[in-house]
């Protein structure tokens, strides 16, 4: 594998993360991340679609009319998910459940047509779906580090198991509400970018 | 071949229209295989799920279901009806058995605890729930509740067993009425017939308690000809006499 077919995965991790670079996806970063558990799978569902997508439009990508290039993005993107979701209710159900609406709202994730318009439609396949699983996973981080702060303090729990002790809470503490109101996801987003800016100075605007 | 290329090249109308076509027919197709593929695995799922919501509305272990609940459907006067399809098959559609007078009732063959399905509305989406009560028609023995929609962390609290352990015991009647239960914001603080609402979910509880109301209403004429049956008799022998 080349070093550059190898960046295109490793890239969207970190440097290039599309949640805290590109600003992509931070709807559903709100939306699912006030329990660990959702977080992460639905981080695992936008990695399936956008790995799918990624190649399964590069593949197709010298055949596309341009005009009707974004409705075939969708239809291609829409069945997967649809597939996905099929496919979650048919072998982990209970997992299907957890996530409930949001397997469908995956269609509308920003990440997953950015990264078809910007990387796969003048890529390769097997780099595209590399690019793809990046992506997915590079989202999927922010969103397991959202979920594990949320969850933590807005719950005292992590993956629904009891973490802060219950001598704690006779000692006076309390659960943080503020943490499962959408806003301190925004906020939680803010510092995260604020400590990978920090990390990686060529991205400091001057 | 024109230069130009197939028909009439990527751009024409004619590549665009044939282009499009083709790919909704195979997308169609792949999605109606998946569908059809999984579609018997997805139902037993769902089947087994509402089996083991409803023994685990008693306090039972799931898979026990079988071996344990009789299941039949009574009508508004509590009276139990013959129905073409099953009592379990009724929940996939609840909202409309219930609007055709058919109330599917889950009783436990030993105990003569009863479960009965619940359905309404929350915030966002449908809830629904499962409230087992005991053979005196009145005390919940347990209570299950899920929802399609609702805020996780908030609304969606309604799911979690620790909420809806605060059901067990309570009381379902005021003497002869049935009051069912209030969900009371602010903490119910000992009150009967009441538990805590969900902070931050006000309109889910509302929902809750709505659908606890409306639909043991239903019920009603059961419940009371279940606990009104050996008074019956007794009169019937003595008339006969």
């Amino acid at each position: 594998m080349g070093n550059k077919t190898f960046q295109s995965l490793t890239n969207p991790l970190a440097k290039n993360n599309p949640v805290l670079v590109q600003i992509l996806g931070i709807c559903s970063a709100l939306a699912v991340t006030t329990q660990l558990k959702p977080a992460l799978v639905m981080g695992l569902s936008v990695t399936a679609v956008c790995a799918f997508s990624n190649l399964v439009l590069s593949l197709l990508r010298n055949g596309i009319p341009d005009r009707i290039r974004i409705i075939v993005q969708l239809v291609v993107i829409a069945a997967l998910v649809t597939v996905v979701n099929d496919v979650l209710k048919a072998y982990v159900y209970d997992v299907s459940k957890q996530l409930s609406v949001y397997v469908g709202l995956i269609i509308t994730n920003c990440i997953i047509m950015g990264r078809v318009e910007a990387f796969a439609l003048s890529n390769k396949p097997l780099p595209s779906l590399l690019d793809g699983i990046g992506n997915g996973l590079g989202y999927g981080a922010v969103l397991v580090i959202i979920g594990f702060v949320r969850e933590l303090f807005g719950s005292g729990t992590l993956f629904g198991y009891q973490i802060i002790p219950e001598s704690f809470y006779e000692a006076g503490y309390v659960n943080n509400g503020l943490m499962l109101f959408p806003p301190s996801a925004l906020i939680i987003v803010g510092i995260i970018i604020w400590v990978h800016r920090t990390h990686n100075k060529d991205l400091q605007e001057k | 071949m024109s230069k130009k290329g197939f028909l009439g090249g990527k751009n024409s109308n004619a590549y665009i229209v044939f282009y499009s076509t083709v790919m909704v027919i195979i997308v169609a197709v792949l999605l109606a295989f998946t569908s059809l593929s999984l579609k018997d695995r997805q139902e037993a799922n769902e089947l087994n799920e509402k089996k083991d919501a409803i023994v685990a509305s008693m306090g039972l272990a799931k898979g026990t279901y079988d071996s344990v609940i009789e299941a039949y459907v009574v009508n508004k006067e509590g009276e139990v009806i013959n129905t073409t399809a099953t009592p379990l098959k009724k929940l996939f559609d609840l909202p409309a058995s219930f609007a055709a007078g058919e109330y599917p009732v889950f009783e436990n063959k030993t105990t003569g605890e009863v479960v009965l399905p619940l359905t309404g509305k929350g915030l966002w989406d449908d809830i629904w729930g499962y409230i087992a009560l005991g053979a005196d028609m009145n005390t919940i023995k347990g209570a299950i509740f899920d929802h399609a929609g609702e805020t996780p962390g908030l609304g969606a609290e309604i799911a979690t067993p620790k909420y809806q352990a605060q059901f067990q015991g309570q009381t379902i009647y005021e003497g002869e009425q049935l009051v069912g239960i209030n969900v009371v914001k602010g903490g119910a603080q000992g009150a009967a017939h009441s538990v805590d609402a969900v902070t931050g979910g006000t309109k889910t509880s509302d929902g809750l308690e709505n659908m606890i109301k409306e639909c043991l209403k239903c019920y009603d004429a059961f419940f009371k000809s279940r606990t009104a049956t050996p008074e019956a008799e007794v009169v019937e022998t003595v008339n006969a006499e």
